[in-house]
């Protein structure tokens, strides 16, 4: 329990904060904030298993998050059906998406592999525009609110519930690669390819598990992320934007590391939202503000701390642990 | 299997890259329990058929027969799981990982549990001498060390069939010393072994049987005595003869 605690100390903190804050904090505005940060955490930490344990570097899983974000909502407004099942059609549709892109990572390395990630996604926001008959192309589709858990329709202090399941998902699914023998062996992928394959480790194998896994959790996170929002549009969704955000959450937050990116999240989304409210009023010049913050937030992560937010923290610990 | 049966067999195994042929029509069979030296001198094909043999590179003519098992072309992955590993002239360290989680990558290739791969992966670092080191990042060992480590790292897999490639140059005496010793008594212990080295002094103290590659040829086959007198493996190293003369 002793060493849990230093562990993970950190994760019981954040996580729960977050699960104590709607018993105590109203504010719709905050909460608010609240579940952007758990969501873009746990979309960050979804990332963070192809990118930061199996090393697969994508910045293009927005593929992923817009097949969950209109699986879901094709699902309520065109066939009628719940949200969750159009967030399980998702998930398997991503599995598929996930095996290719998976599959190109065995013949693409590095930046190439992360070119045809961006590609893969462009491919899909072209296809969702052009199908009107179906996708309502460019104009999006709004998801009704119809209040209830089947239907997805939360109050604030549910979707901080809900987002926050979401993230402890998908910080289980990072523990579970720190701990268990396939992230032993992701990790030794990630260092180095060949000697992995020396060694006994079928690597094409596990990089394909691993971008798939990745795309699975990052499609649920999609199609919550949909419910919540209530409108969905292809230039969104599948934009290079969005997979710049998760991989930068956690790079920013320490990659490879499970409570990285929700460090990252935190840092950068409430940074934004803040800057957001401060200059709403003013029409120009402030558009782009947010890419300042990953500009600046990046810079000097890389020149102080390299391994991330999370490394920070390890380093605090050992120098507590000499003194 | 009994000492002395055939662990290993290359039949005229040809491998080409475009108009050059880097390893041509070798053949030569390992015993169980031999400790087998491949020398050459730079560019003879050494590299090029360890690649082949451990499944890097398919060959355009000729078969590996592994232990009873046809493994041309096999990835390297399996390969292993038969039992044959191999080591890197470039030594590739897992480099942000420590040393002793290293060796336990290798060791959960036959071993399911993470628990059971760490205390096997604490044995194998003893057995090769970095027990000081276990929890060092691997990127931050001299590359003396890291070369041991690459042949612990090979060792926790279990291997029947150990290829080593290079894995004394670079050391220091004291270093060099160290590794002949390290062989030396893992061999002792039953593991067969192939050794490619570039230094032929080293080699003739270690082997005992020597293979001479040269432009992917083989030359000559014998013992270290009979291959240091061998004219064509003296012409082949010409300027060398120094240091066959000493060894």
């Amino acid at each position: 329990m002793d060493s849990l605690l230093r562990s993970r100390g950190g994760a019981l903190v954040v996580f729960g904060l977050a699960a104590v804050t709607p018993l105590v904090v109203r504010d719709a505005y905050f909460l608010d904030s609240l579940v952007l940060i758990l969501l873009w955490g746990a979309l960050s930490a979804a990332w963070n298993v192809a990118g930061g344990y199996a090393g697969q570097v994508s910045i293009g899983h927005a593929s992923f998050f817009g097949i969950g974000a209109y699986a879901a909502a094709l699902m309520v407004t065109r066939f009628g059906r719940g949200p969750w099942l159009g967030m399980l059609v998702g998930v398997v549709i991503s599995i598929g998406a996930g095996f290719v892109i998976g599959f190109l990572s065995n013949r693409l390395k590095g930046p190439y592999f992360a070119l045809s990630t961006i590609a893969f996604s462009q491919v899909l926001l072209i296809g969702v525009s052009r199908w009107r008959g179906f996708t309502a192309g460019g104009e999006g589709i709004p998801v009704p609110f119809r209040p209830g858990f089947a239907t997805l329709g939360l109050g604030h202090a549910g979707w901080v519930y809900m987002a926050l399941a979401a993230a402890l998902l998908c910080y289980a699914v990072e523990v579970y690669l720190e701990r268990s023998r396939v992230g032993y062996q992701l990790a030794g992928v990630r260092e180095d390819e060949d000697a992995a394959e020396a060694l006994g480790i079928p690597t094409r194998r596990l990089k394909v598990f691993a971008v798939t896994l990745s795309a699975a959790l990052t499609s649920i996170c999609g199609s919550l992320w949909a419910q919540y929002i209530g409108f969905v549009d292809p230039t969104y969704v599948f934009s290079v934007d969005l997979s710049v955000r998760f991989a930068l959450n956690a790079i920013i937050g320490g990659m490879g590391t499970a409570l990285g990116p929700y460090l990252g999240s935190i840092l950068i989304t409430s940074l934004e939202t803040y800057l957001r409210a401060t200059f709403s009023g003013v029409k120009t010049g402030f558009a782009g503000i947010y890419l300042i913050i990953y500009g600046t937030a990046l810079i000097l992560v890389v020149r102080f701390v390299p391994d991330g937010l999370a490394g920070i923290a390890a380093r605090l610990r050992t120098r507590r642990a000499h003194a | 299997m009994s000492e002395g049966a055939t662990i290993l067999a290359l039949e005229r195994v040809t491998k080409r890259f475009g108009g050059l042929t880097a390893v041509a029509d070798v053949s030569f069979t390992v015993p169980a329990g031999e400790l087998l030296g491949i020398i050459g001198p730079n560019g003879a094909g050494k590299t090029t058929l360890f690649n082949v043999i451990s499944g890097y590179y398919r060959p355009e003519g000729g078969r590996v027969v592994f232990h009873g098992h046809d493994v041309t072309g096999q990835p390297p992955h399996a390969i292993c799981r038969l039992g044959l590993t191999r080591t890197f002239q470039l030594v590739k360290p897992f480099g942000n990982l420590s040393v002793t989680d290293n060796v336990m990558i290798g060791a959960l290739t036959r071993l399911a549990s993470v628990r059971a791969a760490r205390v096997e992966a604490q044995r194998v670092v003893e057995t090769c001498g970095l027990g000081a080191h276990a929890d060092t990042r691997a990127r931050a060992l001299p590359i003396g060390l890291r070369k041991r480590l690459e042949v612990a790292r090979a060792l926790a897999t279990g291997p029947r069939l150990l290829l080593l490639d290079e894995v004394m140059s670079g050391l220091n005496p004291t270093e060099l010393a160290a590794m002949v010793e390290l062989i030396r008594r893992l061999h002792a212990e039953g593991l067969t072994v192939i050794v490619i080295e570039h230094i032929m002094a080293a080699m003739m103290r270690l082997a005992r049987r020597i293979v001479v590659l040269h432009h992917g040829e083989t030359i000559a086959e014998g013992p270290p005595a009979a291959i240091g007198q061998d004219r064509r493996v003296v012409d082949a190293y010409l300027g060398e003869e120094f240091v066959l003369a000493q060894a």
